[in-house]
């Protein structure tokens, strides 16, 4: 750590001049010569560099003359240091450099021409530009070649020992999944204790490997490099946002790589607080999918009860006749539509537009609803902020991490990578709740762990403690005497110790925690599925505004709220309007001015006020019958609700049911129509990250089959029911939001946002704040009674919704166990092995099914992942609606478990 | 001069002057060797180095020396090659060529991809009558590749001593590349 540039953002280094091939240069004390040196845009070879990591000094490439030593130092492993005299170029130092490189080829294999890294090689460049032609002495290493692992393959003949991967591996990514070893003679990298490597396979070590040495094992040997047509596009799996390169040969994906690789090893150490360019386990090896043999080619339109192959024409002019019947003969209230993030927001538009504009109806919604709306409209209502408060530098630079709810390393893996940064660079403190022994609790300096559904109770505790120990910021608090009041009036209802009861934490940390986040300067809270897909949401994200507020951290720099989003474009489809309370812009549906504005831009009456019905609505009334049409964009709301709540009969009481998707999912089995669409790598558009950052996905391939763009197919949809919308790309629709949301995209950099929680905490807050902290204090019907189980549903760091279980790729690494995961310590009490088979029991019904053991899981819980529903855990949860914001929980269910 | 002129003329005239002069060279031809020779019945000898199809090779063991390098394919200045290449299921690690197909009739005879084969297993051969009623089979695939290989190795391998591909002794014709040994995860 040395090396480092002190990179705390509380102290500012010395700067120091120094002399480099004749010119002075300033720079930072005690910063590496190499980065010195390739600051002033003078490329000096090194193979074992990477501006993300330490210095390792191994290559012995980075050669340079420095006035007073004899010999050529290394400069990625010399410090920087006050009048330094050094030289980069001559030919003494490129003779030096040429023996390095013959140095490493005397032991490495020439099969660059079966070698995946023929072409994109350092140590082939190296070898070129140092004309190395004869090699005395070389000599073959011939180690077998491992192969032990799913997904990587280590040739350990052609490494060169450079070390990144293992420094990436523990330095950026935390993990220390790799190691060296001394064996036959030679290092090597091996897996830690020489043994299959099975890590996140985040792929870095991929990336990052200058040579062929690890390979992908689902690309191998189907590529050269410079047959591929590389594609540069967002990820469409978490709301992370990560740009990626999809690259291609002959309309084949062959595989995906990063921003990160060994090619750009050039930086600012500080550049990684925005992100380090590389990717996770899904990104990188999920994306079969996308020219999977299970994509539909064609149309399909339900004839005499079964699914035929129809021509596009023919389809839309079936679909749009009766679409018009069924508008002409019940009204625009008889339609609804649901569409799922992962669309561009250029389609969330046009889908708010065709169902608003063309159809008329606001019975709407998309898949943000099923958390991320909790946390918007909250943040909406206190602050005026409808996203998360920071980037993701606020996020790396920060004091204090309160991390709630969030098992951030598995669902957001690439976010929580700041999480990380700011733990080992700027030595933050982090503190964990959460239900789970998860990763990030792992690393924390606070992991508390609390019972399944106390989140949000843990959140009061913590706002309690902060008025208890007298932690607040009278400045803050001061403006909005009243408020305070309230809140105390509030607070004052329960004590710490039923809360630490109720979520089995000690009172002693509960107070720790919240003396050390409000002492903090900067402090981030992040919070996850634990708070906004849990029952009360919306008020534990006021909560947590609470607690930011009497802290002192709302609007102070560094200092915000935030939340981590499941699917890539949730915030897009909340700031599109494809919710059916906001208009684009997140303005309210019931906004006059926003009304008028959009009433005129579209040439139309927009449905009435009161007219909208959310997710659940939707639901409920197709099971009624009010509604007799729906259109599924992309959603498969049949395989994620719990059956409890009748979605089957509901959607096969539906007069017309059209589904458009890339596969022909449950939901789609269903359907009257069913039209093949596009995924993102056959369309442009753009994504909103979580963040706010707008990014652009771009096309990649030409469509599978028939398959088309979804605003290509709404488009004509809305042109057959008579509201022609003329777009002839997506960057038509693009303009059109430009106008009518000014500045939403601007120029893919997040907007700055200040919280104005003035309005709030003067009008509305003595009321609300009352009845909310009342209203969880209330415990729970089947809590502690006869269920004594917590059975939580959540993602895997290998799966991103079901779309991930039509990657090969995934599914190979983590296939469905159809098992319930367990905490060890239960099951060796309740006698169970690895396999048993057990009952388990809740209020909506009882399934059996095998158990595996779990260490991340805790004593009274157990976990199933929400991508599989075979065995259909899902029907055992119980369904909750949001009573403000509409959002479903279905996450947590209390249970009983029975040995069979 | 004129009266001169014209029984000179004349006497060419009667004795057919030109017609002798014609059958002279006629003549002269039967005394020595005929310059053309009947090419279907009678064959060319064709030097070492002659650029005629192209042709796969193996190893005297019957093993594919081709490795799917996809070199040929980059090195190819009329883009004739197309190689696929993939794992050999059978024997992991080892790659090879599942597919390979030379469109002859693109062909400009270079040589560039014999250049470019790092293990040798491509090479010209003396074999130039490939004519055909049908153009799409001058589309050679692997199987085609392969028999003009095996049914014309020792053309090939002059060629490729010919051009200084392969040199003639016996430490490179021994010469071949071995993949690694996988580590099983038996071993585990």
């Amino acid at each position: 750590m040395a090396l480092k540039p002190v990179t705390t953002s509380d102290v500012e280094a010395a700067t120091i001049e120094l002399s480099i091939d004749g010119h002075t240069v300033t720079a930072k004390d005690g910063v590496s010569l190499y980065d010195v040196i390739s600051d002033t845009g003078k490329i000096v070879a090194a193979m074992c560099y990477h501006y993300t990591f330490d210095p390792f000094g191994s290559c012995g490439m980075c050669l340079v003359m420095v006035e007073g030593k004899k010999a050529p130092v290394r400069s990625c492993t010399a410090k920087a240091a006050a009048g330094m005299v050094v030289r980069t170029e001559g030919e003494d130092l490129f003779q030096a450099r040429k023996k390095a490189v013959e140095k490493h080829l005397s032991v490495h294999p020439l099969d660059c021409p079966v070698c995946d890294a023929d072409g994109h090689c350092e140590l082939q460049d190296m070898a070129f530009q140092h004309q190395v032609t004869n090699l005395a002495n070389a000599k073959q290493k011939l180690i077998p070649e491992d192969t032990r692992s799913l997904v990587l393959d280590f040739n350990m003949n052609r490494c060169i020992v450079c070390g990144e991967c293992i420094n990436i591996c523990k330095d950026v990514q935390m993990i220390d999944a790799l190691q060296f070893l001394k064996k036959d003679g030679f290092t090597q990298v091996v897996a830690k204790g020489d043994t299959a490597l099975s890590c996140e396979f985040c792929g870095d070590c991929l990336a990052v490997c200058p040579v062929g040495a690890i390979t992908n094992k689902y690309s191998k040997y189907l590529y050269k490099p410079w047959q591929l047509k590389k594609t540069t596009t967002t990820c469409n799996y978490c709301g992370d946002g990560c740009q990626m390169y999809i690259e291609m040969k002959d309309n084949e994906v062959v595989r995906v790589t990063s921003p990160l690789s060994w090619k750009n090893k050039w930086g600012d150490r500080a550049d990684t607080a925005v992100g380090h360019g590389g990717l996770c386990v899904r990104g990188r090896f999920g994306f079969q999918f996308i020219d999977s043999q299970m994509r539909l080619q064609q149309p399909l339109v339900r004839q005499n009860g079964k699914l035929v192959e129809t021509p596009w024409l023919d389809t839309i002019d079936s679909l749009v006749t009766r679409l018009a019947d069924i508008k002409a003969k019940h009204g625009p209230q008889a339609i609804a539509g649901l569409i799922t993030a992962r669309c561009s927001n250029e389609e969330l538009y046009i889908f708010q537009k065709l169902m608003r504009a063309a159809i008329g109806t606001n019975q709407l919604d998309s898949s943000s609803r099923y958390g991320h709306l909790n946390f918007v409209r909250a943040m909406q209502h206190a602050l005026g902020i409808g996203r998360m408060m920071n980037d993701s530098v606020d996020i790396t630079k920060a004091k204090v991490i309160l991390l709630v709810g969030s098992n951030m390393t598995e669902t957001n893996p690439v976010a929580s990578l700041r999480v990380k940064e700011s733990l080992r660079v700027y030595r933050s403190q982090l503190i964990v709740v959460d239900s789970a022994q998860t990763n990030s609790a792992k690393l924390a300096s606070h992991p508390l762990l609390v019972k399944p559904g106390t989140e949000g109770l843990f959140v009061q505790g913590l706002v309690k403690s902060v008025l208890e120990q007298d932690l607040i910021d009278a400045e803050a608090t001061g403006k909005h005497p009243e408020a305070f009041a309230a809140l105390k009036q509030a607070v004052a209802g329960f004590s710490l110790a039923s809360i630490a009861k109720q979520t089995g934490v000690a009172v002693d940390q509960i107070n720790e925690a919240a003396a050390v986040f409000a002492e903090a300067p900067r402090a981030v809270i992040i919070c996850g599925e634990g708070i906004v897909r849990r029952p009360g949401g919306y008020h534990h994200v006021l909560t947590l505004v609470d607690l930011a507020w009497v802290t002192g951290k709302l609007g102070r720099p560094g200092c915000g709220i935030n939340t981590v989003t499941e699917e890539p474009n949730e915030q897009g489809a909340v700031d599109m309007g494809a919710a059916s309370e906001f208009l684009p812009g997140q303005a309210r549906f019931e906004d006059e001015a926003a009304r008028a504005k959009f009433a005129k831009a579209w040439g139309v009456e927009l449905p009435a006020k009161g007219s909208e019905a959310n997710l659940m609505d939707i639901v409920a009334r197709c099971r009624s019958g009010e509604i007799k049409a729906l259109y599924v964009l992309g959603e498969n709301p049949l395989a994620t609700f719990p059956a409890s709540l009748g979605v089957r009969a509901a959607l096969e009481r539906l007069e017309l049911l059209i589904c458009q998707d890339p596969f022909l999912t449950e939901t789609a089995q269903l359907a009257h129509f069913v039209l093949p669409a596009c995924t993102f790598a056959e369309k442009d558009g753009t994504l909103t990250n979580q963040e706010g950052k707008v990014q652009r996905i771009r096309k990649s391939m030409e469509p599978i089959g028939e398959s088309l763009p979804d605003w290509h197919v709404m488009v004509a949809i809305a042109g057959g029911l008579g509201f022609s919308m003329e777009y002839e790309s997506s960057q038509d629709i693009q303009t059109e939001i430009m106008k009518l949301v000014p500045g939403y995209y601007n120029l893919g950099q997040p907007r700055k946002v200040e919280p104005t929680p003035e309005s709030y905490l003067a009008n509305g807050y003595k009321v609300e704040v009352g009845t909310r902290y009342r209203r969880s204090q209330e415990p729970s019907g089947s809590e502690n009674g006869q269920r004594p189980f917590g059975l939580i549903m959540g993602q895997l760091l290998y799966h991103s919704g079901k779309l991930s279980t039509q990657a090969s790729g995934l599914v190979n690494i983590s296939p469905n166990s159809g098992r319930l995961h367990m905490s060890v310590e239960d099951m060796e009490r309740m006698g169970l092995a690895d396999g048993a088979r057990v009952r388990v029991t809740s209020e909506c019904g009882a399934l059996e099914l095998g158990v595996e053991g779990d260490r991340s899981v805790l004593p009274k819980s157990c976990f199933f992942p929400e991508h599989f529903n075979d065995p259909a855990v899902k029907d055992l949860m119980p369904v909750e609606i949001d009573s403000i914001t509409g959002v479903p929980y279905f996450k947590l269910a209390r249970v009983t478990i029975e040995k069979v | 001069m004129r009266i001169g002129l014209l029984t000179k003329k004349l006497l060419h005239a009667a004795l057919f002057d030109e017609i002798w002069d014609a059958m002279k060279v006629t003549f002269k031809h039967m005394f020595h060797r005929p310059i053309t020779f009947q090419y279907p019945r009678e064959q060319r000898t064709i030097p070492d180095a002659h650029r005629g199809a192209l042709g796969l090779l193996r190893y005297d063991d019957g093993v594919e020396r081709c490795v799917g390098c996809d070199l040929c394919e980059v090195a190819c200045p009329s883009h004739c090659i197309k190689v696929v290449s993939a794992e050999d299921k059978n024997l992991p690690l080892e790659r090879y060529a599942s597919e390979f197909y030379i469109d002859i009739t693109k062909c400009v005879f270079c040589g560039y991809c014999v250049e470019a084969c790092p293990v040798n297993a491509l090479a010209m051969t003396k074999m130039y009558e490939y004519s055909t009623h049908d153009k799409r089979t001058l589309l050679f695939d692997k199987k085609r590749l392969n028999e003009i290989g095996d049914r014309y190795l020792e053309d090939a391998k002059k060629y490729l001593i010919a051009h200084n591909q392969e040199k003639d002794d016996q430490r490179s014709r021994e010469y071949r590349y071995f993949f690694p040994e996988p580590v099983l995860k038996s071993k585990n």
